[in-house]
């Protein structure tokens, strides 16, 4: 039997469900804060940046590049990327325009889309990049997998645990000081607002943002050994201020715009949309390489309320893209869809029952988001409700 | 042969033209009428405008755009876009449009076709296939590509003729926007099936690619969007290398026409 | 300035026809009323869509012995593709339907195929320029000012066929087949294509046709 989780207490979540004015986040979403009027802290962000002057920016990056190219043939940056089209944005500009010489780092997905390769090879191959593909013993990964979904709601925790810290692994490893990701999420999507105003992120802040509160040690218990974690973990504190290790954002450099991020990579990476509508939201172009990561959306849409069709139609809002009408439209139509695609497939990945998914699943369905209406789950309340 | 109709196609999300790569990620490029006038004092032989976010409003937003398109161009304009109904299609045709296209109201109720050309002839009634390759077919999509019908696109194409369609649109969703060229086989495929005329859309990149969807695809006319809305070419250019590979298209003064 | 009235007896699209008119100089009316239309300097019967429709909707409308009244004054009367149609005796479309009578002969379907048994698609949509036959003067037509390279727009099933080469004002070649592209009997016009679809030449077509 599953326990009911308190969802409310443990993401710190008010009760009463408001949605921001201008986009569709809910102050549901953690770490989004609301101004007097309405308005989320990512719109507001949005604002702002059109205000900055971003020749000053750009000016600061091609500084921070000169500082550290090496010009001896060795790599100077280090660039995790996927092969979708945020990261050969990043890549490729820092290699063309800034003359660096890139090392591009990627954290294997739990189950490649046959797109999502694709993408990696194009963008290896097309875009002309040297790549590092981190790939944890996969009965680890699965293991890992599992124990996330099972008590922390969220198989993709193992990912991102992966994701944050092999390429600070590779850093330290290859004696390269410079690790630049594509945008700051917890700033350009509505989070913590401490790092708006500078380019890096304070390593030391990794646990708290990407642990979930659970530590190592709960791994050990659950039979993931020591050396089973290492992948996961990153170099001892020491060695990265030892090799003066910095974490940049390209979205504090440059007007990040996904939109055009899309485009760009078409044209120099052999970027692909999906060929399939992600299931979940409208688009085609985000997120589509791992076919277990359309239950960390639909979980968070379980936790929050907030879908994916909701995150995206956030952003294209902000990026002037869409309207909120329309906005809200394509929230009622898509948000919550259940992804059924992969979804046997990824059962058999976390290797459990159907019938324990969906008692996870309703133990994080918090009273104040939703209720059951003959023999229904509804959310309590809905962009598209409210006048 | 026939002349080649050039054609442009212009996806709305009203009040702006937008274009994407296959459907995706749409950028706002601007005014549509400045578009469709421009287009026109060039000389393009038809106008194709489609609403695309009609089907998500349930409604058609173009009226006002084509209403002020009348007052300056005077070639045929086609309008597309959430039009489920006979009285849709009525106030479309008020409104200035010549002929419909249809998608998504014609996979759901493939009856309409017929209601449609009875009511206002088969000349007017144009069906809009977006189709994709499967590995071995190709599959109809509707709402921008996004949503499968599960129909064969030459099975559904020739059910449409014999339902009454006038004409066929027909866009490659895995070449449109990537300036690839067309899917010739998919041109060719459809025009050996049916005997209405076939409009080629999607992929058009070099002057090239018109030979081919003509000479190898036979197809009747071609759309282009991202070639002519991004400057790639302008129809001047495009109707001169038509003349000089003796594709058959009409002729167009220069007087008058910047 | 010409008062030209459309007749509008709900036959879709008047507005292009009136825009086009408007361009060339034209005060235009659109209009199904008597009075209005016995007023007007040039007549215009447009219509898209099936000859039986037409004209039904022209005798519902009771505008039948309007137009004939119209004709009988002297001024030009101009009918624009299924308009143009329904000036003719009859039509064999979806059977064998009266027209206005105007021009002698008849509207048949464009053949599909041509001599050499080729497939010909239907129905014939496309720009086409369009040729005088050699018995025909276009000084007094609304083709006075029409060149070779002058295309226009034409989409139809049906094609007229006049009872004398006389009454063929213009005709256009499609695979083979000679189409009426334009007929005429004295003060009554019809042209198969589009004059408010066919660019600067179709405005031509207009302009001269409201100056007659």
């Amino acid at each position: 039997m599953i326990n009911q989780k308190n969802v409310q207490a443990l993401y710190n979540l008010p009760t009463n469900v408001e949605f921001c004015k201008k986009c569709t986040i809910s102050n549901q979403r953690p770490r989004i804060s609301f101004d007097e009027n309405g308005i989320c802290s990512a719109c507001n962000f949005a604002e702002y940046k059109k205000k900055i002057d971003w020749s000053i920016r750009e000016k600061e990056l091609a500084d921070l590049c000169d500082k550290h190219r090496k010009n001896d043939g060795s790599y100077d940056v280090v660039v995790p990327c996927s092969g979708g089209k945020d990261g050969s944005f990043v890549a490729h500009m820092l290699k063309n325009k800034y003359k660096m010489n890139p090392l591009t780092v990627t954290w294997a997905p739990h189950i490649y889309t046959d797109i999502g390769r694709k993408n990696l090879d194009n963008f290896i191959r097309i875009g002309g990049f040297d790549n590092i593909l981190g790939s944890v013993n996969g009965s680890v990964h699965q293991k890992m997998s599992q124990l996330a979904f099972l008590h922390m709601g969220d198989n993709f925790q193992s990912f991102i645990y992966g994701q944050t810290n092999f390429p600070i692994k590779v850093a330290v490893q290859h004696n390269i000081s410079l690790i630049m990701y594509g945008e700051n999420g917890e700033v350009e999507y509505g989070g913590d607002m401490k790092n708006a105003q500078q380019p890096t992120r304070d390593i030391k802040d990794h646990d708290g943002h990407y642990f979930s509160g659970k530590p190592p040690e709960f791994w050990v218990e659950h039979g993931v050994s020591k050396s089973d974690l290492y992948p996961y973990m990153p170099p001892s504190y020491e060695k990265i201020i030892k090799n003066k290790t910095e974490i940049h954002f390209m979205s504090y450099y440059h007007f990040w715009d996904p939109q055009e991020n899309y485009y760009y990579s078409v044209k120099h990476t052999g970027f692909e949309s999906n060929p399939e509508r992600t299931e979940g939201t409208f688009s085609k172009y985000a997120g589509l390489d791992d076919k277990t990561d359309g239950q960390h959306y639909y979980l968070s849409y379980i936790k929050f309320g907030i879908g994916r069709a909701t995150s995206d139609v956030s952003h294209e809002i902000r990026d002037g893209k869409i309207t909120r009408d329309e906005g809200v439209l394509l929230v009622k139509k898509y948000d919550g869809e259940f992804p059924k695609l992969y979804f046997k497939e990824t059962l058999s990945y976390l290797n459990i029952s159907e019938e324990l998914y969906w008692q996870v699943i309703d133990s994080w369905r918090s009273p104040h988001l939703w209720s059951k209406i003959d023999g229904v789950w509804k959310l309590n309340t809905t962009v598209w409700d409210i006048k | 042969m026939r002349n080649i109709r050039l054609i442009s196609r212009l996806d709305i999300k009203a009040p702006n033209l937008v274009k994407g790569i296959q459907f995706e990620g749409l950028r706002k490029l601007g005014d549509p009428n400045e578009f469709a006038l421009k287009y026109y004092l060039q000389g393009v032989d038809e106008i194709f405008y489609t609403d695309i976010v009609a089907s998500l409003y349930e409604r058609n937003s173009l009226l006002d755009i084509i209403k002020q398109t009348t007052d300056n161009v005077f070639v045929p304009i086609t309008v597309g876009g959430g039009l489920r109904s006979v009285e849709d299609v009525l106030a479309a045709l008020r409104a200035g449009a010549d002929k419909v296209s249809i998608n998504t109201a014609a996979i759901k109720n493939p009856s309409i076709i017929t209601e449609i050309s009875k009511k206002f002839g088969s000349q007017c009634m144009v069906l809009s296939i977006q189709a994709k390759w499967q590995g071995d077919h190709w599959e109809a999509y509707y709402d921008n590509g996004r949503e499968h019908s599960y129909l064969d696109v030459v099975e559904w194409a020739k059910k449409g003729a014999e339902l009454g369609a006038g004409e066929i649109i027909l866009t490659s969703v895995d070449k449109e926007g990537t300036f690839k060229g067309f899917d010739h086989d998919l041109i060719r495929a459809v025009t050996d099936a049916v005997s209405i005329p076939v409009i080629a859309s999607g992929g058009m990149g070099k002057l090239e690619d018109i030979n081919t969807a003509v000479n190898y695809g036979n197809a009747d006319a071609v759309a282009m969007a991202s070639v002519l809305h991004y400057n790639h070419h302008d129809i001047n250019s495009i109707r001169e290398h038509c003349l000089n590979e003796k594709i058959p298209v009409r002729k167009v003064s220069s007087i008058g026409m910047p | 300035m010409s008062n030209v009235v459309v007749i509008d007896y709900g036959m879709s699209n008047l507005r292009s026809v009136q825009k086009g008119l408007e361009k060339v100089g034209a005060k235009v009316t659109l209009s199904s009323n008597e009075s209005v239309i016995a007023k007007a300097d040039h007549l215009i019967l447009p219509g898209v869509g099936a000859f039986e429709s037409g004209m039904n909707g022209l005798k519902d409308a009771g505008l039948v012995g309007v137009i004939n009244d119209y004709v009988k004054t002297g001024n030009h009367l101009l009918g624009i593709c299924l308009g143009m149609q329904m000036l003719l005796d009859f039509s064999e479309e979806n059977g064998s339907y009266q027209g206005l009578g105007l021009i002698p002969g008849c509207v048949k379907k464009i053949p599909e195929s041509n001599k050499e048994q080729v497939d010909r698609k239907i129905p014939h949509i496309g720009w086409a320029s369009i040729k005088q036959p050699k018995i025909i003067d276009w000084n007094g037509s609304c083709l006075n000012k029409i060149q070779s390279n002058d295309f226009f727009y034409f989409v139809h099933s049906y094609m007229a066929v006049t009872e004398s080469q006389k009454y063929m004002l213009a005709h256009c070649e499609d695979d083979g087949l000679l189409l009426a592209a334009a007929i005429k009997k004295d003060n009554v016009t019809g042209l198969q294509f589009h004059p408010e679809k066919s660019g600067e030449a179709g405005l031509k077509v207009l302009k001269k046709f409201i100056s007659l």
